[in-house]
C-alpha cells in the first residue's frame, strides 16, 4: 500500500477499497474514515429531510381529499334536500290540480256532477251510440215542483237544503253506471246507459216516487215532488236534439199537473 | 345602503329589503324564468347588508309555491344566515302561511331543518 492510494485527491470509494484490501491500516485511513462518516451523516440528514417533506405532502393531500369529501357530502345532502322539498311542492300542486278539476266538474251545493261534466258525458255517450247502435241511452230531466215558492217563503238557505235532500234521494235511486247531474237551478239531468223503451218509464217512475218518499226537509215546507221528462237518444241525432225532446216532455209533465213523469 | 324593491309578477314574488329596518319581505309564488337573474340581486343585497353593518337581519316570508331553482336559492340564503348566526350575528326568519294551505307550513319545516337561528313558522291569523 502506498501513500498514493490514500491521498485525498483520489476518490473516496477507491481509498476505502484500498484500505479494506490492506493487511494493516495504511496511512490516511483515519481521514478516509472521517470523510466516509461525514458523507454517511449528510446522507442521513438528506433522507430525513426528504421523508419529512414527503410526509407533509402526503398529509396535505389527505387533508385536501378530506375537505373534498366533506364538501361533496355537503352538496349531496343539499341536493337530497332540494329534491325532497321539490317533490313536496309537486305533490302540493298535484293535489291542487285535483281539487280544481273536481270543482270544475262537480256542483258544490249538492256534490253532484255539474252541467259541464254532464255535457261531456252526453257527447261521449252520443258518439258511442253512433258507432254501435246497441248502446242507446235514455235522458231524463227532473225539475222540483214549486221550488220558487220555497225560496220565496222560506229563504234561499231553506231552498238550498231542499235541493240537497232531493239530490240525495235522486242519487240513491241510481245504479252504478247511471249519472245524475245538477243541470241548473232546480233541474237535474240523468243519463241512463243501455236503457230501452220499455224500462224508461219504470225508471222515471222510480225517481219520482223516491223523491216524494224522501224525508221531509224541515217543518212547514211541503215534501218536495218532481216532474220528469224523459226520452231515448236516437242514434245519429245531436245531443241537443235529445235534450230538446226531454225538455218538451218535461213541459208536458208540468202541464199535466206536476209530480208526473212524461215520455216522448 | 340602498333598499331593494321588486314588484310581484305571476312567476316571481314581491320582494322588499329595507336596510334601515334590517328586514327582508318576500311574498308570493316563485318560478322565475331566469332564477339566477332574479335571486342574485337579493343575495347580493343580503351579503352587502351582513358585510357592511352589524344590525340584526330579519326575514318575513309569505312564499307559497317555489320551483326547484327557487328552493335552491332560498337554501343558499338560509345558509348565509346560518353562517352569520354562527359568527354571533342576530338573524331570524318568520315564515307565515295561509292556514287553508297546511302544506306550505310543512314545506317551511323542511327548510328550517338545518337552521339553528330563530326560525318561526306560523299560520296567518
Amino acid at each position: 500500500m502506498t501513500m498514493q492510494q490514500c491521498a485525498p485527491e483520489i476518490p473516496l470509494e477507491d481509498r476505502i477499497e484500498a484500505i479494506l484490501a490492506a493487511e494493516t491500516p495504511p496511512d490516511g485511513w483515519k481521514t478516509a474514515l472521517e470523510e466516509l462518516f461525514q458523507r454517511c451523516k449528510d446522507q442521513e440528514r438528506l433522507l430525513d429531510r426528504l421523508t419529512h417533506i414527503a410526509d407533509r405532502f402526503q398529509a396535505a393531500e389527505r387533508e385536501r381529499s378530506q375537505s373534498y369529501l366533506t364538501r361533496y357530502e355537503r352538496k349531496v345532502r343539499q341536493l337530497e334536500k332540494i329534491v325532497r322539498i321539490s317533490d313536496q311542492y309537486q305533490t302540493m300542486l298535484h293535489q291542487l290540480k285535483e281539487r280544481l278539476e273536481h270543482s270544475s266538474n262537480y256542483d258544490s251545493l249538492t256534490g253532484l256532477p255539474n252541467r259541464r261534466y254532464m255535457t261531456m258525458r252526453l257527447e261521449e255517450a252520443a258518439s258511442q251510440a253512433a258507432r254501435q247502435s246497441a248502446s242507446g241511452f235514455a235522458v231524463m230531466i227532473a225539475d222540483i215542483d214549486h221550488f220558487k215558492a220555497v225560496n220565496d217563503n222560506f229563504g234561499h238557505a231553506a231552498g238550498d237544503r231542499l235541493l240537497q235532500s232531493v239530490a240525495r234521494a235522486l242519487e240513491l235511486s241510481l245504479r252504478e253506471y247511471d249519472l245524475c247531474a245538477r243541470w241548473g237551478g232546480e233541474e237535474f239531468l240523468f243519463l241512463f246507459p243501455s236503457c230501452d223503451e220499455p224500462s224508461a218509464p219504470i225508471v222515471a217512475e222510480r225517481l219520482r216516487k223516491n223523491v216524494s218518499a224522501a224525508p221531509q226537509a224541515e217543518d212547514g215546507i211541503k215534501a218536495p215532488t218532481i216532474s220528469i221528462g224523459y226520452t231515448l237518444h236516437r242514434p245519429g241525432e245531436s245531443v241537443d236534439a235529445t235534450l230538446l225532446r226531454a225538455d218538451e216532455a218535461l213541459y208536458k209533465a208540468k202541464a199535466a199537473g206536476r209530480n208526473f213523469a212524461m215520455g216522448m | 345602503m340602498n333598499n331593494l324593491e321588486i314588484a310581484q309578477t305571476a312567476s316571481t314574488p314581491k320582494v322588499l329589503a329595507d336596510s334601515a329596518q334590517g328586514r327582508v319581505f318576500m311574498a308570493g309564488d316563485s318560478y322565475p324564468e331566469n332564477p339566477f337573474e332574479f335571486f342574485q340581486p337579493i343575495i347580493d343585497w343580503i351579503d352587502t347588508f351582513l358585510d357592511k353593518n352589524d344590525k340584526p337581519l330579519g326575514f318575513d316570508l309569505e312564499l307559497i309555491y317555489l320551483n326547484t331553482s327557487s328552493i335552491r336559492a332560498m337554501m343558499d340564503i338560509f345558509d348565509r344566515l346560518e353562517e352569520s348566526h354562527q359568527n354571533g350575528r342576530s338573524v331570524s326568519v318568520l315564515w307565515s302561511y295561509d292556514p287553508d294551505n297546511e302544506r306550505v307550513g310543512e314545506l317551511a319545516e323542511e327548510f328550517k331543518e338545518d337552521c339553528t337561528f330563530p326560525f318561526t313558522i306560523a299560520p296567518r291569523a
